[in-house]
């Protein structure tokens, strides 16, 4: 039982490794935790990702939210965007998602989405937890026990909203290479494939319950090795991959390159900056800075808030919605709002091929039309105790730059960054740094010392 | 209400007012110990009609597929329906999510072995044990299983084991024309496919839409029956019949609108199965003396177990009895069938010995001996059951007595049985005598003790 770092209770909901940390009875105290802050009784949307263990935990969620007398509508086996939007479609009080995204499969997590069909703010999550660790549940008697329904309509709405933003049959002419890595993404492209003809050749396609083809990350590392070398055998315009619930994506081009996963978001924001002049892109701290320099092409600019979904989910609250471009960061989670608030996968793949086909190039050369920016990301351990001296004398060492030191601290100088913080999750310091040009190699190697010299 | 029975976990599982007392995260955890009790395998799923089943399936199903075992869900089924299923199908046990004849507000879990059976008191404790110590067995991705379905089967299952013991061409022929009350529960679809299309009755049936709540109390007592009797006289009907939520009960009534003592209901059925093969029989202490003078008339040995289906169950087993069964809650066990009370059996049998006899439900119920009963209840009080136990045995000095399950007084002309009740916070004195006069006579004496 509960080896260390296998099960994770916090504001962004509960993950862990199921069995060994994760439990039946995590599950349920969460889920009744969830029906309780919800209160009055009224619609939560349940979907999975294709882990076995999401099979015992859906069971576990119905029950818990069942008890508090609301009604579950399940969406099965569906990708995590898909529950955010039908929360809206349905009037529902919230959704819950069972997937651990991006982990291995003997991971598992739920997350909370609130009426609107976004994440909980930081502070409703933390009521959230609050009532878990309190474990006083409203559950409701036999006259007020909600009732499960189904509802098999969810992905085909998802994508007449996705069309009427999308110019879909516009893309017909792309012949676009995707590895679903056995996750929740292929169940969209092939109906994206139905409906308006988009030419798709998926691999590890199928759902699978047991293990993943290979690790579930998006970044340049992974399409580097399971993408990118098939991209000119398949002659295909663009490569996608998607993680096991579709909220995020990591790109390859048509020449076999393996795109940095910050480029992402930049050729998002420059398409919706183009779209939307003058509008703000929200990034976090560690994000590249080629950001800036984009949206100051656009007369747009860039606000940053710190790593972590919770942040960004915080810091859009405070923004009229209108004036928000894009947000996001450099992992591929990227949020589009002329579609929704809401991270999505599906939804940054067709904005990344309208934003080729707008220009007419190949994605290769899109991306080399952008001034080369090159960062290093380093970590290391650290006792928690010496922290917050490192963390000081750091800022007093570089007092010369633009400091931010929202999320731990991060220097601006002319054409060079850095960012040094503690992760959430593993008690460790990353690094980051960033140079326009060359890799800003004396910069980054100081720090790693730095740091390091904490370490003893 | 007693601030200890709105819960009750126990070494007969697990039972409570859902809400605020038996949570879906109890019903999980329990199961997950039941999980991890039977082994990684199958184990089937079923509940009856009780607004509260759906939600604690769910949970249930939940904490055993953590604990590593298939689940296999029938749906709404009666309890009988679902211990044959698990043993036909080689299962590693079930679970039926019911309170029996309890009121709406309560729900339990039923627990089967893998021969369908309840648990014998040693697999309890060993139970009990394992959800107490709280380590369960922890399936990790690779080890969970799926859920399965099987909606299908179950009922042609059960149905078939109980048409093999009786005539149903002979039934069929008859053209019986028979009143229901289903309570709107587990039996409600099942119950009208077994008397109008396997049977060949003319069936008029209330309270079979299982999607409605009880509309009557629970329990299928007489005094809760009018509707039924009602039905039996507006139609014309040559018997009636009433379930519990979870069909192992069965109430009959007679063309007069006559509802039997459930006692009496016992006393046919043990005449129907040793006429067709005599051997041992196992009633619960509480049962009537009827039993031993029916089973004489066959030349049968009659043994009592204490009160509780899994008590006669086990001494069913222990000396091969042909019928079993509980008098005083309308229960019958057939073991050819399952070791199981069965109200589809109860049915069979006494349609098919009114139709080889040529009787009305009146007058087979006439052939009985004639005894005077009470059932009398009162608040369960510490220590108080010891005193009552004393002062009954010093008021009827020289009686035979029985001490397996309370307290129970054998009298020449009659008995008397004290004893606490296992399910709700109650004494339950229950008497008999071969008079009226004798039976008030042994009222008076229960009622004078404190």
């Amino acid at each position: 039982m509960g080896s260390p770092g296998s099960l994770r209770i916090s504001q962004v909901g509960l993950r862990g490794i199921v069995g060994s940390g994760l439990t039946a009875a995590h599950v349920l105290d969460f889920s009744a935790a969830f029906g309780t802050f919800l209160g009055a009784p009224g619609k939560v949307v349940l979907g999975r990702d294709p882990r076995a263990s999401g099979r015992m935990m859906r069971e576990g969620v119905i029950g818990g939210l069942l008890a508090c007398g609301h009604d579950v509508v399940d969406l099965g086996i569906v990708p995590t965007p898909v529950i955010q939007h039908s929360i809206r479609r349905l009037d529902a009080a919230g959704g819950i998602s069972i997937g651990a995204s991006h982990n291995s499969a003997d991971w598992n997590a739920l997350k909370f989405f609130g009426a609107r069909g976004t994440y909980l703010s930081t502070s409703e999550s933390s009521e959230l937890l609050d009532i878990y660790h309190l474990k006083k549940f409203r559950f409701l008697d036999w006259t007020g026990v909600g009732k499960l329904q189904f509802d098999t309509g969810a992905i085909d709405s998802y994508i007449d909203d996705l069309a009427a933003v999308f110019d879909i049959p516009a893309l017909k002419g792309f012949t676009i290479l995707v590895d679903c890595t056995n996750g929740t993404s292929s169940l969209i492209l092939r109906r994206l494939a139905d409906r308006f003809g988009m030419r798709f050749i998926l691999i590890n396609e199928s759902p699978e319950d047991r293990a993943f083809a290979h690790e579930p990350a998006t970044n340049q590392r992974m399409v580097k090795m399971q993408l990118a070398p098939l991209m000119a055998h398949v002659r295909a315009d663009a490569g996608f991959l998607f993680d096991i619930d579709s909220d995020r994506v990591a790109i390859a081009t048509e020449r076999g390159e393996a795109v940095s996963e910050e480029m992402v978001m930049v050729l998002l924001a420059d398409e919706w900056l183009a779209r939307g002049p003058g509008k703000i892109v929200i990034a976090n701290l560690s994000t590249t800075a080629l950001l800036e320099e984009v949206a100051a092409r656009h007369g747009g600019r860039v606000e940053r808030v710190p790593v972590g979904r919770q942040a960004a989910i915080d810091a859009l609250a405070g923004y009229r919605p209108e004036t928000i471009a894009i947000a996001g960061e450099g992992t591929g989670a990227v949020m589009l709002p002329a579609f929704r608030f809401v991270y999505d996968g599906i939804a940054s793949m067709l904005g990344v091929l309208e934003a080729i086909r707008r220009r007419g190039a190949s994605l290769s050369s899109t991306l080399s039309s952008y001034p080369p920016y090159s960062i290093l990301k380093g970590e290391v351990p650290l006792e928690s105790h010496r922290i917050p001296q490192m963390m000081h004398e750091l800022e007093r060492r570089y007092s010369q730059g633009r400091r931010n030191t929202a999320d731990g601290l991060r220097v601006d100088f002319n054409g060079s960054w850095f960012h040094v913080r503690v992760s959430q999750t593993e008690p460790i310091v990353r690094v980051i740094c960033e140079q326009r040009g060359d890799p800003p190699q004396a910069l980054f190697n100081e720090l790693m010392e730095f740091v390091r010299s904490y370490n003893s | 209400m007693s601030r200890v029975h709105q819960l009750k976990i126990s070494v007969s599982g697990i039972r409570g007012v859902v809400g605020e007392f038996l949570t879906p995260n109890l019903a999980a955890a329990f199961a997950q110990a039941f999980g991890t009790y039977v082994g990684p395998g199958r184990v089937v799923l079923g509940r009856d009609t009780r607004a509260t089943g759906e939600m604690l399936e769910h949970a249930v199903s939940c904490g055993l597929l953590a604990a590593g075992c298939e689940v296999v869900k029938v749906g709404v089924l009666p309890t009988p329906t679902v211990q044959v299923y698990v043993a036909e199908t080689s299962a590693r046990g079930g679970i039926s999510i019911t309170a029996s004849h309890n009121p709406p507000e309560y729900n339990a879990l039923k627990l089967f072995n893998r021969q369908g059976l309840f648990f014998n008191q040693y697999e309890r404790t060993e139970l009990l044990d394992l959800y107490h110590q709280s380590e369960f067995r922890q399936a990790p991705n690779g080890a969970i299983q799926r859920v399965a379905t099987d909606t299908e089967t179950p009922m042609k299952r059960h149905l078939d084991r109980v048409l093999a013991h009786v005539d149903v061409e002979r039934i069929r022929a008859r053209r019986f024309r028979v009143a229901l009350d289903g309570v709107n529960g587990a039996g409600s679809v099942m119950s009208q496919a077994f008397l109008r299309d396997l049977l060949g009755c003319e069936l008029h049936a209330i309270s079979v839409d299982p999607t409605q709540p009880f509309p009557r109390e629970a329990e299928p007592r007489a005094e809760v029956l009018d509707g039924l009797r009602q039905l039996t006289l507006d139609t014309g009907a040559d018997i009636a019949f009433a379930q519990d939520p979870d069909g192992d009960r069965l109430a009959v009534g007679d063309e007069t609108g006559r509802i039997f003592d459930n006692d009496d209901v016992l006393a046919l059925a043990v005449e129907c199965a040793l006429s067709r093969r005599p051997g041992p029989v196992v009633v619960n202490l509480t049962t009537s003396a009827a039993i031993e003078q029916i089973a004489a008339r066959h030349g049968c040995e009659v043994f009592r177990a204490p009160v509780g289906e899994a008590n006669v169950v086990e001494r069913m087993q222990a000396v091969g009895a042909v019928i079993g069964g509980e008098g005083s809650n309308g229960g019958i066990i057939y073991p050819a069938v399952q070791y199981c009370r069965d109200s589809y059996m109860g049915m069979a049998f006494l349609l098919d010995r009114m139709a080889q006899d040529g009787l009305k439900a009146s007058e087979l119920a006439a052939q009985l001996p004639t005894f005077f009963r009470s059932l009398g209840k009162m608040p369960y009080q510490h220590g108080r059951l010891g005193q009552m136990m004393q002062s009954l045995e010093a008021a009827f000095p020289g009686a035979r007595t029985d001490r397996s399950d309370g307290l129970k007084l054998l009298l020449e002309d009659g008995w008397i049985h004290l004893r606490a009740s296992n399910t709700e916070p109650l004494v339950r004195i229950a008497a008999e005598a071969r008079t009226a006069a004798r039976l008030n006579e042994l009222l008076a004496v229960a009622s004078s003790l404190n």
